[in-house]
């Protein structure tokens, strides 16, 4: 048995399990990938003829990406603009 | 909730969890290449449906929900690479010292012992190792880590009980 009291040892694996921060690169992927989700859905738009459209069975697909493309940019433009009034934590990693 | 609020909302759980979920893939695979790519994957995910889980989420936070997601994600890593974690965790030094330790050697010593808790980290079985993690690295409660593990408080809390003494009995041997 250890002579370390409960506490005294919930505190040192505390310790040993501190957060840890992710890497600035990371965010910054992020937020290209949300970006190519919306480049995706923009292409998808692009990509559709316009004869196709007086085909009212071709519209789910275009509403569908333009959805998609809305929710993603919007998203990504959201956090964009936090990430430029928010200085990000600097890193503290372990081996790195 | 518009579009314009989900995406408000989303913004703001990605960042004040980015932290929480990287921390959680850190010390779940025990690199930080791995780690990474499970937190990219993990907020794609729940990018992807996060309108359905907000609604079901009935006002409760949604941490356990997006630890949740990464827990899965890491164990499909583990399944397709049929592989245990890798071992660099041993290899790293504590991010910080505890507070109580002044000199040099009990620095030392210090170190050495929190080496030693995290190697026994990642001996344990997976589900105990888990819910240390949620407790200590990320400083979930019982229910917030038995929404994320699908467990009842009760169970949660009788593992998390048996993780930190076998965790005990691995560092004192």
């Amino acid at each position: 048995m250890s002579d370390v009291a409960p506490m005294d040892f919930e505190a040192r694996v505390r310790a040993a399990l501190a957060p840890v921060d992710p890497p600035p690169t990371l965010a910054d992927r992020l937020e290209a990938r949300l970006a190519s989700l919306t480049e995706t859905a923009i292409e998808e738009l692009d990509a559709l003829e316009i004869s196709a459209m007086r085909d009212p069975r071709n519209w789910v697909r275009p509403v569908i990406a333009a959805a998609v493309a809305a929710t993603a940019g919007a998203g990504l433009l959201v956090l964009r603009l936090r990430s430029r009034g928010t200085r990000r934590p600097r890193l503290r990693l372990p081996g790195r | 909730m518009d579009k314009a609020q989900l995406d408000a909302a989303f913004s703001e759980l990605y960042r004040t969890h980015l932290r929480d979920v990287y921390s959680y893939a850190y010390y779940r695979v025990g690199n930080h290449h791995d780690a990474e790519d499970l937190t990219e994957q993990t907020f794609l995910q729940a990018y992807r449906h996060f309108e359905r889980a907000t609604a079901e989420s009935d006002g409760r936070p949604l941490r356990p929900w997006l630890i949740r997601i990464a827990h899965n994600l890491a164990a499909n890593l583990y399944r397709d690479r049929a592989r245990r974690p890798q071992s660099s965790l041993e290899e790293t030094e504590p991010t910080r010292p505890a507070r109580t330790i002044h000199t040099t050697e009990d620095l030392v010593e210090g170190r050495d012992e929190l080496a030693r808790i995290l190697e026994g980290v990642t001996r344990l079985p997976d589900e105990r190792r888990e819910a240390l993690i949620m407790r200590f690295a990320l400083g979930m409660d019982n229910r917030e880590i038995a929404r994320a593990l699908g467990k009842t408080d009760g169970a949660t809390k009788v593992l998390i009980h048996r993780a930190i003494k076998q965790l005990e009995e691995m560092v004192a041997a």
